[in-house]
């Protein structure tokens, strides 16, 4: 089982502005958040894991997963998004950042899934999860080159949080050729020096005159 | 001397006041330094830390587990638009946990900017000498040797060389160091001279009070006094606050909380300096080449950086100077700073121990319409920054010009590809290609940017209207409120700024023992 314990979007706690840029990007935010409902019609729904959610709903938890294909998709040598199971990651992580960096990231998932907003840049009517796997990239493709600022920052935030909830897991060490930390290095068992009377025990910060 | 101690935040069971000298916030390179020079003078002094105390027991080695635990933001700090990616620490020691290494001085010429144009006083090379000697002693600093250099590093120096371009040997605070490149998830042998291995623990020897998982909120000023630091305890567990308060009565208090949180904390406590607080901030603004070689790099071993080039560092006075030097290249790091997706993404990333990454690290607010970046607070959240950082035409300039002159260094040291990290990346197979460079479009957000280094947002200056604290570190229009850690900075420093604010806050700890 990889961890949980796993690196969030630069979108992080930082992301809120993003929103804020200007009316058009407000617009798209609204009907991420729920008021174009024609686009929200079908969405392709993956199995949910037997623990449960912590954070995304079962849309998003599809949308995440339908992304991470097309970031990871299929290859030998590369352990499968499932098995890493990205979209799990993702959602653990996204726990520990604080409410309303959650709040935008589920509004931006929306927003990719939604089939409104796909058509209104020149896509197809519907949803993402529901789109060949070609057209999904041509979405991506065509956040990620917007000439609004809005999607291109969208884009970064959803592509890093798929992409460190798969090469953070020690699962994909060995298709990047990375053989992990060298062993014998970490001590787990070190004991923690506090003072309060207590001797401080030798070690290399440990500086004594004429010890050079 | 009775022995300090190192409080975490599941240690304060109920809220606590205490009385202190000198309550210094912050554990980093300002605030480790501060603490030490004035607990070595019989001062009685606390030290507040927002992130944990953690040792080599933590250090697993593992991405996972350090970005999240010893960086501001859970590693994911950025500017309001995601332009600009903020690696800071956030932990006891600061910066220096996770850091790279890097020392340098203060170059000469920005000590002399900031007296001819900034009206900064009695800061020069003759006044820093004696404390640069002293830090360099403690921490062990010394040029690494090139026979322990790493290909990563390697590839830059043997391109450099071959180009004739400036280039040298990069000292580093380390002792015993094994060499195998985890500097940025702390140090598991402690052979980082960090300041939570050295300076703090030195301190706590000789008095020193720690209090970790300890955010400091707010400060309590009455007319030209700071009275006291009001702070939330953390439950260290959750890294959420526990309910407890702290709340430290000192005679002086010393912001050393980085260039980003220091200014923020001004900024909660209603001191903004005439608008001055949070204004000139300066990042290094940093831009990435990666390059593919036939031979293994393996760029995710061995010390991270070891070598510099200071070639174009002065471009003269109307073009952003830059520095070069190495990047290490772990996995998620790479997957992430790489760009594109999907199929050309894992054709990069399955070639990772062949990857070489070059950055140039560009020398922001030198030029007087460089005015760097801002640092302002959210309307809602809890302890939430705004940081901005517009991208002007100058910068892309500079990075226009620096990708060109590192894809020349890497095909120069054998680089059989070259690659850009624009959204759309630009990839070369000879130095002839270069060029191509040129039409990529530099825009923000089309190319990743990040940094590591932070700088300014409280600058130091005589005029009261161009900067917050004085050549004194002290916040204008206060007696016993300083300022001690890179925010002071007028400008950027064009070298890893570490050793520079060691020095300064060994400086400095004269003026906030005069406070007291």
């Amino acid at each position: 089982m990889p961890s949980v314990k796993m690196y969030l979007p630069p979108a992080g706690r930082s992301r809120r502005g993003f929103v804020k840029k200007g009316l058009f990007g407000g617009a798209l935010l609204a009907i991420g958040g729920g008021l174009g409902f024609l686009g929200a019609r079908n969405p392709v729904l993956v199995p949910l894991p037997r623990e449960g959610l912590m954070t995304f709903d079962h849309l998003e938890y599809s949308v995440i997963h339908a992304i991470a294909l097309r970031m990871i998709p299929y290859r030998t040598g590369f352990p499968a998004v499932e098995e890493v199971r990205v979209a799990f990651n993702a959602d653990r992580v996204l726990q520990r950042a604080d409410e309303g960096s959650r709040t935008e990231l589920k509004r931006l998932i929306h927003l990719l899934e939604n089939g409104v907003t796909n058509l209104l840049f020149g896509g197809r009517p519907e949803a993402f999860t529901r789109l060949s796997p070609e057209a999904q990239d041509q979405v991506l493709r065509d956040w990620q080159n917007s000439r609004l600022e809005v999607r291109r920052t969208g884009f970064q935030a959803l592509r890093t949080l798929v992409l460190a909830a798969y090469y953070a897991s020690p699962l994909s060490w060995k298709a990047v050729g990375y053989g992990g930390p060298p062993p014998g290095f970490h001590q787990k068992d070190a004991p923690v020096w506090k003072g309060g009377g207590v001797p401080r025990p030798a070690g290399n910060g440990v500086f004594a005159e004429g010890s050079e | 001397v009775n022995q300090g101690r190192i409080y975490t935040g599941d240690e304060l069971e109920a809220n606590k006041v205490v009385d202190c000298d000198v309550c210094v916030i912050g554990s980093g390179s300002g605030g480790a330094w501060l603490a030490h020079e004035l607990v070595t003078q019989g001062l009685n002094v606390v030290m507040l830390e927002e992130g944990g105390y953690f040792t080599k027991r933590d250090f697993d080695l593992t991405e996972s587990t350090a970005y999240p635990t010893l960086y501001q933001d859970l590693g994911n700090r950025t500017t309001e638009d995601l332009s600009i990616s903020i690696l800071q620490g956030r932990n006891v020691g600061g910066g220096t946990t996770v850091n790279w290494c890097s020392s340098f001085r203060t170059p000469k010429r920005i000590l002399d900017l900031w007296r001819e144009r900034h009206g900064v006083e009695g800061l020069d090379e003759k006044t820093l000498e004696p404390h640069f000697a002293a830090v360099e002693r403690r921490l062990r600093i010394k040029e690494w040797p090139a026979d322990r250099m790493n290909r990563n590093n390697q590839v830059l120096w043997d391109g450099l060389g071959k180009l004739g371009y400036a280039r040298g040997l990069i000292k580093r605070n380390v002792h015993n160091c094994a060499n195998i490149g985890y500097c940025g998830m702390g140090c598991p042998i402690d052979a980082k001279q960090s300041m939570g291995v050295t300076l703090i623990p030195d301190a706590v020897e000789k008095g020193l009070t720690v209090f970790a998982n300890t955010s400091a909120r707010t400060l309590q000023l009455d007319g030209r006094k700071a009275t006291a630091v009001q702070c939330e305890v953390f439950d260290p567990r959750r890294d959420a606050p526990s309910g407890r308060k702290l709340t430290v009565r000192a005679k002086a208090t010393a912001l050393c909380c980085g260039a980003i949180n220091s200014p923020a904390l001004l900024l909660r406590s209603g001191v903004d300096g005439g608008g001055q607080v949070g204004k000139r901030t300066f990042l290094h603004p940093v831009v990435v080449m990666a390059a593919m070689f036939e031979e293994p790099i393996q760029a995710f071993a061995g010390a991270p950086q070891s070598v510099y080039s200071h070639h174009f560092a002065d471009r003269g006075t109307d073009r952003m100077g830059f520095f070069i030097e190495a990047a290490p290249v772990h996995p998620m790091l790479a997957a992430t700073a790489l760009t594109g997706f999907g199929t050309s993404h894992q054709d990069l990333l399955e070639k990772l121990p062949f990857l070489h990454a070059s950055i140039a690290l560009t020398i922001d607010g030198l030029h007087p319409e460089e005015e760097g970046g801002t640092v302002e607070l959210r309307d809602e959240g809890y302890g939430r920054i705004k940081i901005n950082y517009p991208l002007t035409e100058r910068h892309f300039e500079a990075f226009r010009v620096a990708c060109k002159e590192m894809a020349k260094v890497q095909f120069a040291a054998g680089a059989k590809k070259v690659i850009s990290l624009h959204y759309d990346p630009v990839t070369m197979t000879s130095a002839a290609e270069v060029a191509k460079l040129d039409a990529a479009r530099w825009e923000k957000l089309r190319v990743r940017v990040m940094t590591a280094h932070q700088m300014g947002g409280c600058a130091m200056g005589k005029d009261p209207e161009t900067s917050v604290v004085s050549s004194q570190l002290k916040v204008h229009d206060y007696d016993n409120l300083f300022v001690v850690d890179g925010s002071v900075f007028p400008t950027s420093l064009g070298v890893n700024p570490q050793e520079t604010i060691f020095a300064l806050a060994r400086w400095g700890a004269q003026h906030v023992k005069a406070a007291v």
